[in-house]
């Protein structure tokens, strides 16, 4: 749905006016290299969108300071998503028509660069993304570079630590019927046979449920002895939480990635300490993610994210790859993205697959008493091509 | 067993809860004809008003409930105005959709003011709960229980028993007449309004520990409470209260035995049935006008 509002129209006038200057000092800086990035300003997601700014930044701050891209100075233009689909189409298509940027980065929500995909087929250059949606790399679409783990990974790593570091086989699983919580479920289960696990129960519920009970009850009776779960909404994750330790299961427990989001271990507090969860970003998890979680401090005076960290290591990467090819020609820099291999970023070690998937494992993390600490990296061989 | 009274349990206190929110919309709908679709709303502003002066203002949690409950009044007597007041010669319909404006309205209200992160409001007592035998008693739904069990029994002298009760459902009853006997029409309509927003807001601060406080909480809970009150008969106090706890164990026992993904599907079954085979509900009259 297409929303024009007050607001926006102000905005597309102010940005009309401004035009010819941002041409100007476009041409003052013909010496740069470009890329331009969607980003959420305004929205919903204006929050995270500032820190996914900040994580690009530090990163073209770094490139430019260790000599730039192919002897000029790496520069960011940024265009506002609005939080929205045809918000972030119109963003990408403004950007595109700007001859001389030569790659993109898409945005951390699939559905945005679902949105996007046609036209980043039509720009013809690399674009980086942080959506997890694992389709998003099998469009054919030779252009997209995923920039995080994709979801079918979390399930496969949270069976393998349940299974192998805690020495647990009989599992519970309790996920929304969404499409997220659907998929997760089916990925950790499809997991657990080859990890020596079986399947006690594998239980659905429906978003914004008031009551867990039943569910609660079920897990208790499953004789399970680990809880593995995707959780959609943190309110239901909160209650699901505290009504599991109330009816006394204290049976360990591994959680897709909202189990470790700061709503969620506010609102559940102590009915989630001592729980496991994935994490895509982990400060601890490395060298390179701690080197950049004091550079983001250092700016932003708060530990970094994953909404941070991934615009960083795009940028990095794109800057490797340019420099790499010896040119900003859009099939030799896809080539030489293609070809990193170990290269250390903050979100972990990029080997890209034929399909553009450059990371292929999760951090997992415990939460020791409120406190989200990092326990160890499973990473999975990709196949290479 | 254990199971079973361990459901039982729960399905009472998230059925006081459909109660709670119910007897608002029996309130409205007995005083104007019309069902207040924003009734979740009130639940949920309340519930922030709550975070606000216990949370961020830090006020002592009593006092900070009286103020919230102040606020809620002043509230509904602004959504009399808003709201029911223009309409208020125009037929049933036009004044449903303007409620229904005015919940869109609170939510994305409260959206703007607030942003979208769910807050945590803690309980009126120290223990969360406890043990007896095998079953868990959560000492916040003990609360709701025990309110709901209050209020029910204060409306029923309320409305029975003193002359403002009385004139208050002569005026739902026919207005005309209630005029022309010297009730003050307009004023009896404010004193609901009031009421039920404060009402609305006691169901919200109530359930807030137990759901959480978010911009989405008054929206679920008050379409079970929608249902609960057609179980029960529209207008009935009884009924918004037997409807509700049926509900809220129905619903709960289904999950446990049947299925837990089609847990609201539970309730809606019910609610068709009901509305098939008895519209009038459990104790509603047959009154056509009213269908």
């Amino acid at each position: 749905m297409l929303v024009i509002t007050r607001r926006g129209i102000a905005a597309g006038l102010a940005a009309t006016v401004a035009a010819p200057a941002i041409i100007r000092s476009a041409w003052a800086q013909a010496g740069t290299i470009k890329i331009g990035m969607v980003v959420p300003v305004t929205g919903a997601a204006a929050e995270s969108g500032s820190f996914a700014q900040t994580g690009a930044r530090i990163a073209v701050e770094q490139v430019n300071k260790a000599g730039g891209v192919l002897g000029k100075q790496l520069e960011l233009v940024f265009e506002d998503d609005q939080t929205t689909n045809p918000g972030a189409v119109l963003a990408f298509s403004k950007l595109a028509s700007q001859p001389d940027i030569v790659a993109f980065l898409g945005s951390i929500r699939s559905t945005q660069n679902h949105a996007m995909a046609p036209d980043m087929l039509k720009a013809g250059k690399p674009v980086g993304f942080g959506g997890t949606d694992p389709n998003l790399t099998k469009l054919g679409n030779p252009w997209l570079f995923r920039f995080r783990p994709n979801d079918s990974y979390s399930g496969k790593v949270i069976a393998q630590y349940g299974a192998k570091e805690l020495g647990k086989k009989k599992w519970a699983i309790v996920h929304s019927t969404d499409a997220f919580g659907t998929a997760g479920a089916k990925a950790l289960a499809e997991a657990l046979p080859e990890n020596g696990a079986t399947l006690a129960l594998d239980q659905g519920y429906a978003n914004q449920s008031q009551d867990f009970t039943p569910v609660v009850l079920a897990v208790r009776q499953s004789g399970a002895d680990v809880l593995g779960t995707y959780f959609t909404f943190e309110t239901d994750l909160g209650i699901f939480a505290r009504q599991l330790r109330q009816l006394g299961v204290t049976i360990p427990w591994v959680g897709s990635p909202s189990i470790v989001n700061i709503s969620a271990l506010k609102l559940a507090g102590p009915a989630l300490h001592g729980t496991y969860g994935v994490a895509d970003y982990a400060e601890d998890s490395s060298e390179a993610s701690k080197s950049f979680g004091k550079a983001y401090r250092d700016v932003r005076k708060v530990a970094p994210d994953n909404q941070s960290s991934w615009t960083y290591d795009a940028v990095i990467v794109f800057a490797l790859a340019m420099n790499k090819a010896g040119t900003t020609e859009p099939n030799k820099v896809r080539d030489a993205i293609l070809a990193i291999r170990g290269h250390k970023g903050a979100e972990g070690e990029y080997n890209f697959d034929k399909n553009g998937d450059g990371l292929h494992g999760y951090n997992i993390v415990k939460n020791d008493k409120g406190e989200i600490k990092f326990d160890k990296r499973i990473d999975f061989t990709p196949q290479l091509g | 067993m254990d199971l079973a009274l361990q459901l039982l349990f729960t399905g009472i206190g998230i059925g006081s809860v459909y109660a709670l929110v119910a007897l608002g919309f029996v309130l409205i709908f007995r005083a104007t004809n019309v069902v207040n679709f924003a009734q979740g709303e009130f639940s949920m502003v309340a519930a922030f008003l709550m975070v606000v002066f216990a949370v961020k203002l830090d006020l002592p949690y009593g006092l900070s409930f009286l103020v919230a409950l102040a606020g809620m009044a002043l509230l509904g007597a602004l959504f009399n105005l808003a709201v029911y007041y223009p309409l208020r010669h125009r037929t049933y319909l036009p004044v449903i959709i303007s409620t229904i404006g005015a919940s869109i309205l609170m939510a994305n209200g409260m959206l703007a003011l607030h942003g979208p992160e769910p807050e945590v409001l803690s309980g009126w007592f120290e223990t969360p709960g406890f043990l007896l035998g095998p079953v868990y008693f959560d000492s916040q739904y003990l609360l709701i229980i025990a309110v709901t069990a209050l209020l029910v029994a204060l409306q029923y002298w309320f409305f029975e028993h003193t002359l403002l009760g009385k004139k208050l459902q002569a005026t739902s009853q026919d207005k005309e007449m209630a005029s022309l006997l010297g009730i003050p029409v307009a004023a009896m309509i404010m004193i609901t309004f009031v009421y039920s927003a404060v009402i609305g807001g006691i169901a919200g601060i109530l359930v807030a520990p137990v759901l959480f406080v978010s911009i989405h909480m008054g929206a679920t809970i008050a379409l079970k409470a929608f249902a609960a009150t057609i179980i029960g008969g529209f207008g009935d106090v009884t009924g918004a209260i037997i409807g509700g706890l049926a509900l809220g164990v129905i619903e709960t026992f289904g999950a446990a035995y049947v299925s837990v993904p089609y847990k609201d599907g539970f309730a809606f079954l019910v609610l068709i049935a009901f509305l098939i085979f008895r519209p009038q509900g459990i104790f509603g009259e047959r009154v056509a006008e009213k269908a």
